[in-house]
C-alpha cells in the first residue's frame, strides 16, 4: 500500500481476526460453553465441596455417560439424519458384557472392548444400511432398532443382574486424582480429534448442509451417510460400557430414559437439527448441563422429578438465547463485512494496478 | 449442418478422433412420461469453446447432466478422449477431467470458502491435498477469477450472489479438468468479473482445454464461442461455425419456425370449435376493456429497467423467458407475494380509483388471485377432498354467521366440474386425481372467487394435451367474461395460441411487449436471448 494509505494496515488486520472470530466454526458452541459454566458456579454455591468432592469418581460415573451419550446422538444429526436407537443399544450393551461375554469367559479389555465397538459398527451399519438404501426415513429405521434393543434386553435379561469384568469395576475408582472414566474419555477424544483431521468430518458437514451441492461436487453421499451411522452404533457401545461401569450390572431397562436425555443433549449442545453445522463437542457439552443440572438439583435436595422440570425450562431457554445470539452474530458480521469492502475498495483504488490487471 | 460428416480417408479419421475431447451421439433420456432428451448429438474439439444453446426445456441442462456424471443416459453414445465413457457419479466424471459449474450455485453455507473449493475432492477419509495446498490452490483459483484477497475462511453466506457463483467456479477449475462445462455459469456476474472469466476460459482453451457453457445472452455466445450446437425439444438440430454464422441464425434454429407454424395451425384449428357451454364461450372477442391492473416503473432487481404495463379486463398477457430471468418475481409483485425494488404495481376498481397493492392479502381483497406454479407445494391439500380443495377459499363468502353454507358451495362445484369437464367424486381425496384435474381443482378455488385479475404461473405444466385444450378454452371464456389474466408459461407455442400480448422478461428487464397478432416464435425466442425482436424478422 502507499504512504497515502487511509487505512493503516493494523487496522485493516484487526478487521480481519474481529472477521475471524465472528465467523468461527465453532461459535455455535458460545451457549452450552456459558450454560456448563454458569451452572457449575451455581453447583459451587449451593454445595461448596462440589469441586473438591470426596466422591468426584461417582460423579464422574454418572457423568461419561451423558457425555458419550450426547456425542452419539449429535453425529447422524450433523448428516442430516437421527439415530433413536442409541439409548436402548446401550442399555443393551450392558447386559452384552455381563451376561453375554462373560458367562462365556471373555473379560479382558482387548477383546471386550473390540467386540463392544465392533458391535456398534455392525449395528449401526445396519441402520445405515436401511436409510441409505432401502430409503427409509431415518426416524422409522432406528425406532424399530430401538424397540429391537429394548425387547431383546428384557428377553436376555428380565431384571438388573449379571456382573462386569473386574477392569470395568475399577474404571470407577481414581487414578491419583483422576477417575478411570477419563481415561476413556481422553481415549476417545484422542481417536474423535484425529477423525475430524481427515477428511471423514468435512463430508458429514457437506452431506448435512446442502446434499445436492456434496453429491455434485464428487462426495460419495451414501458412504458418508452409511459410515456416520456406523461410527453412532460405536460410540453408543462405549456409552453402554460406560453405563455398565456405572451400575456394575446388567439392566436392559436403563438406556431408553438416555433417549430423551440424549435429544436434549443435541438440541442444549447448540446443534442444528437441520444438519451441517456443529461437532461432537456440542453434543458432549450438552450432556455435561443435563449432568450439572441433575447434580444440582440432588445436591439442593430437590425432587428428582422436578429435574426434569427444569430441563425443559432450561433447554427453551437456551435454544432461545441460542437463536438470538447466532442472530446478533451474522448481524454484526454483515456490518464488518460492509465497512471492511469499504477499507478495500479504497485500498484497490488507491493501488490502481490491481484494478487493471 | 450435420456433425457426422468426417473425411473417409483413414488419416483424416485419426486426426479427428485426436483433435475429439468429446463426443456424443444420439444421446438420449426420459424422466417418466417425459422425455427430457431425443437425439443429441454433440463433438467437443481440444481447444474449442462451444456452446450449446436452446429453449427451455430443449434438453441443455440433461445433457450437461449426462456428461457430468450427474444422472445417467437411457441410450446413445458417449465418447470421451477416445474411449467410450459412462460415468457413474460426479466423482467419475470430474477424475475423467470433466469439470462443472452448475445453473443452481450449490454452496454449503455455514462452511468456509475454502471448503466449499475442495469438498469432494477427497476420499470418504483421505484428504487428497494437504491444508497448505488447498490454501494456495484456493487462492490461486480465485486470483484466476478476479477475486484476490478473499478470506477463503470466511464462511460462505457471508458471499454476495457473484462471489457465490464464483467460487462454484473455483470449485470446477480447482479439479484438473480437460472439459470445463458451465451452465449459466455467468448469471450473477457484472460485466468486470464475466470479462475476467472469459479471459481465463479463453486462455485456458488455448492451452488445449475445452470449454462448453450455455448463456441466456446471445451476444456472450457469440462473443466466446467458436462453435455453437443447437438443441430443440431434446434433438440436436445443427452445430454453427460463430464465424459463419449470425445471430438470426442459430436463433432461427432455436425456435425451429416451420415447426411453430405448424403448431399453431394444428391447435387454432383444434379451437376452433366451440363446445356449448353455460356462458356465452366465443372466439376471442375484440378486446377493449377498461384498465383493470397497472405495473407502473416496477424494477424487479437492482440492475434492471423499470417496466410499464397496463393490463386491461378482458385480456391475457403472456409472460415469457428463459429460466430464472425474473419472470416470477414479476407475477408474485403483481398479486402481492414480494414488494418489487421500485415502481408500484396498482389495481384499478370498478370506480375507477387507483389502489397500490401492499400485500398479498391486499392483492386478494382488491380481487388479484395467484395460481401458484407447483400445485402440491404450495396450493393443493393433497388428503383433504377434492371438494374441501375447491371450496376452501369460498368459506368467508359463502357463510352465515360463520355457518358454512355447503348446499350453495356444492352447487357451485357442481356447475364448475360440469363445465370444465372435472371427474372424479368431489369426495375422493385430491391426491388420487390426475395433474391435469389436480389443476382444474386448483384453478376452480380461485375462478369461482370472481377475480377480477387471475395470475398464473405456468398452470399447464405437466398437463396433457387434451386438459390443455380444455383449459385453453375455459380461460378464453374467463376473459371473455371480463377477466384479466396474466399467463406465465414456458411454452412459447402456448402463448401464441392463447394470449393477446407477451412480455418477454430478460435479466429483470422487459425486453419487448408484443402484441401476439404481431408475434412470432422467432421474435420472441430473440427477445428471450436478450435481441430486439424487431430485427429479427
Amino acid at each position: 500500500m502507499s504512504e497515502l494509505a487511509v487505512l493503516p494496515n493494523d487496522f485493516v488486520s484487526s478487521q480481519r481476526a474481529a472477521l475471524r472470530r465472528l465467523s468461527d466454526r465453532h461459535a455455535y458452541a458460545s451457549v452450552p460453553v456459558g450454560l456448563c459454566v454458569v451452572l457449575f458456579v451455581v453447583n459451587l454455591l449451593v454445595q461448596p465441596a462440589f469441586a473438591g468432592r470426596a466422591d468426584w469418581a461417582t460423579a464422574s460415573g454418572v457423568l461419561v455417560p451423558y457425555l458419550f451419550i450426547g456425542m452419539a446422538f449429535t453425529l447422524p444429526v450433523l448428516q442430516g439424519g437421527f439415530d433413536l436407537s442409541i439409548g436402548t443399544l446401550a442399555g443393551f450393551m450392558t447386559i452384552f458384557v455381563s451376561t453375554v461375554l462373560l458367562p462365556s469367559g471373555i473379560t479382558a479389555p482387548e477383546l471386550v472392548i473390540p467386540l463392544v465397538v465392533a458391535f456398534g459398527l455392525l449395528s449401526g451399519t445396519i441402520n445405515g444400511f436401511f436409510i441409505v438404501y432401502v430409503r427409509l426415513p431415518p426416524i422409522i429405521a432406528t425406532l424399530g432398532m430401538y424397540l429391537f434393543y429394548e425387547g431383546l434386553g428384557t428377553a436376555v435379561l428380565p431384571e438388573q443382574g449379571g456382573t462386569i469384568p473386574g477392569w470395568l469395576v475399577r474404571l470407577s475408582q481414581s487414578y491419583g486424582p483422576i477417575p478411570g472414566q477419563w481415561f476413556v474419555v481422553a481415549g476417545f477424544a484422542i481417536v474423535w480429534l484425529a477423525l475430524s483431521r481427515t477428511a471423514l468430518f468435512r463430508n458429514i458437514l457437506v452431506v448435512g448442509g446442502d446434499e445436492r451441492a456434496a453429491y455434485t461436487a464428487g462426495v460419495n453421499v451414501k458412504a458418508v451417510r452409511l459410515s456416520s451411522y456406523a461410527l453412532t452404533g460405536a460410540i453408543a457401545c462405549i456409552a453402554g460400557l460406560m453405563l455398565a461401569a456405572l451400575i456394575q450390572s446388567g439392566d436392559g431397562t436403563i438406556g431408553a430414559q438416555y433417549t430423551i436425555s440424549g435429544i436434549t443433549a443435541v438440541a442444549l449442545g447448540g446443534i442444528s437439527l437441520h444438519g451441517g453445522k456443529g461437532g461432537l463437542f456440542g453434543g458432549a457439552l450438552g450432556g455435561a448441563v443435563l449432568f450439572l443440572i441433575a447434580q444440582l438439583l440432588t445436591d439442593a435436595n430437590v425432587s428428582i422429578y422436578a429435574v426434569q422440570i427444569v430441563d425443559g425450562i432450561i433447554l427453551i431457554v437456551a435454544l432461545s438465547l441460542n437463536g438470538t445470539l447466532d442472530y446478533l452474530r451474522r448481524r454484526l458480521l454483515r456490518k464488518s463485512l460492509a465497512q471492511s469492502a469499504v477499507s478495500a475498495a479504497v485500498e484497490e483504488g488507491q493501488s490502481g494496478i490491481r484494478t487493471t490487471v | 449442418m450435420p456433425i457426422s460428416k468426417r473425411p473417409p480417408e483413414a488419416y483424416a479419421a485419426d486426426q479427428a478422433a485426436i483433435d475429439t475431447q468429446l463426443a456424443v451421439r444420439d444421446m438420449a433420456r426420459s424422466f417418466g412420461e417425459t422425455r427430457a432428451l431425443d437425439s443429441a448429438t454433440l463433438t467437443l474439439r481440444r481447444g474449442e469453446i462451444h456452446a450449446l444453446a436452446g429453449e427451455n426445456g430443449s434438453g441443455k441442462s440433461t445433457l450437461i447432466k449426462i456428461l457430468s456424471g450427474v444422472i445417467r443416459p437411457d441410450g446413445g453414445e458417449f465418447m470421451f478422449q477416445g474411449s467410450r465413457a459412462r460415468f457413474a457419479s460426479p466423482y467419475a466424471a470430474q477424475h475423467a477431467g470433466i469439470s462443472t459449474v452448475y445453473q443452481e450455485t450449490l454452496i454449503t453455507p455455514e462452511m468456509s470458502v475454502r471448503d466449499n473449493i475442495f469438498f469432494g475432492t477427497d476420499g470418504l477419509i483421505r484428504h487428497q491435498r494437504s491444508k497448505s495446498q488447498e490454501i494456495s490452490g484456493a487462492h490461486l483459483a480465485l486470483d484466476q477469477l478476479g477475486l484476490p484477497g478473499l478470506d477463503i475462511d470466511r464462511p460462505m453466506w457471508t458471499l454476495s450472489l457473484a462471489e457465490r457463483q464464483l467460487v462454484t467456479v473455483a470449485r470446477a477449475i480447482v479439479r484438473p479438468w480437460q472439459v470445463l462445462i458451465l451452465d449459466e455459469g455467468t448469471s450473477a456476474l457484472d460485466a468486470h468479473r464475466r470479462d475476467r472469466l472469459f479471459a481465463y476460459l479463453r486462455d485456458a482453451s488455448s492451452e488445449g482445454k475445452s470449454v462448453l457453457f450455455t448463456s441466456h445472452r446471445m451476444d456472450e455466445v457469440f462473443d466466446l464461442a467458436q462453435r455453437i450446437t443447437v438443441l430443440r425439444n431434446g434433438t440436436t438440430v445443427a452445430t454453427v461455425d460463430v464465424a459463419e454464422s449470425s445471430y438470426s441464425d442459430v436463433l432461427q434454429h432455436m425456435s425451429g419456425r416451420e415447426q411453430a407454424a405448424a403448431l399453431m395451425e394444428e391447435t387454432n384449428g383444434g379451437s376452433g370449435e366451440v363446445r356449448s357451454a353455460p356462458s356465452a364461450l366465443a372466439q376471442r372477442p375484440a378486446r377493449s376493456g377498461e384498465p383493470v391492473l397497472r405495473v407502473s416503473d416496477v424494477t424487479l432487481r437492482a440492475s434492471s429497467q423499470p417496466m410499464s404495463i397496463e393490463l386491461k379486463r378482458g385480456e391475457i398477457l403472456g409472460i415469457a423467458g428463459l429460466e430464472g430471468q425474473g419472470q416470477v418475481e414479476l407475477v408474485e409483485a403483481l398479486c402481492g407475494l414480494s414488494r418489487p425494488r421500485g415502481g408500484r404495481v396498482i389495481v384499478v376498481d370498478d370506480a375507477g380509483r387507483d389502489h397500490e397493492i401492499s400485500s398479498y392479502r391486499d392483492a386478494n381483497r382488491r380481487g388479484v388471485r395467484y395460481v401458484p406454479r407447483d400445485r402440491r407445494q404450495e396450493g393443493l391439500f393433497a388428503s383433504q377432498s377434492v371438494f374441501d380443495n375447491f371450496a376452501i377459499a369460498s368459506w368467508g363468502e359463502l357463510n352465515r354467521f360463520g355457518i358454512l353454507k355447503r348446499g350453495a358451495a356444492r352447487k357451485r362445484y357442481q356447475e364448475y366440474a360440469e363445465y370444465t369437464r372435472l371427474v372424479g367424486s368431489p369426495n375422493q381425496p385430491v391426491s388420487t386425481l390426475s395433474g391435469g384435474n389436480q389443476q382444474k381443482v386448483l384453478l376452480g378455488r380461485w375462478t369461482s372467487m370472481h377475480p377480477t385479475v387471475l395470475v398464473l404461473n405456468d398452470p399447464l405444466r405437466g398437463v396433457d394435451a387434451n386438459t390443455k385444450e380444455e383449459l385453453y378454452q375455459f380461460f378464453r371464456s374467463l376473459a371473455a367474461e371480463g377477466m384479466a389474466l396474466v399467463f406465465l408459461s414456458t411454452e412459447i407455442g402456448e402463448l401464441l395460441v392463447l394470449t393477446d400480448r407477451i412480455a418477454v422478461i430478460h435479466e429483470g428487464s422487459m425486453q419487448a411487449l408484443l402484441p401476439t397478432a404481431e408475434a412470432t416464435n422467432g421474435k420472441i425466442v430473440a427477445a428471450m436471448f436478450g435481441q430486439n425482436p424487431e430485427e429479427e424478422s
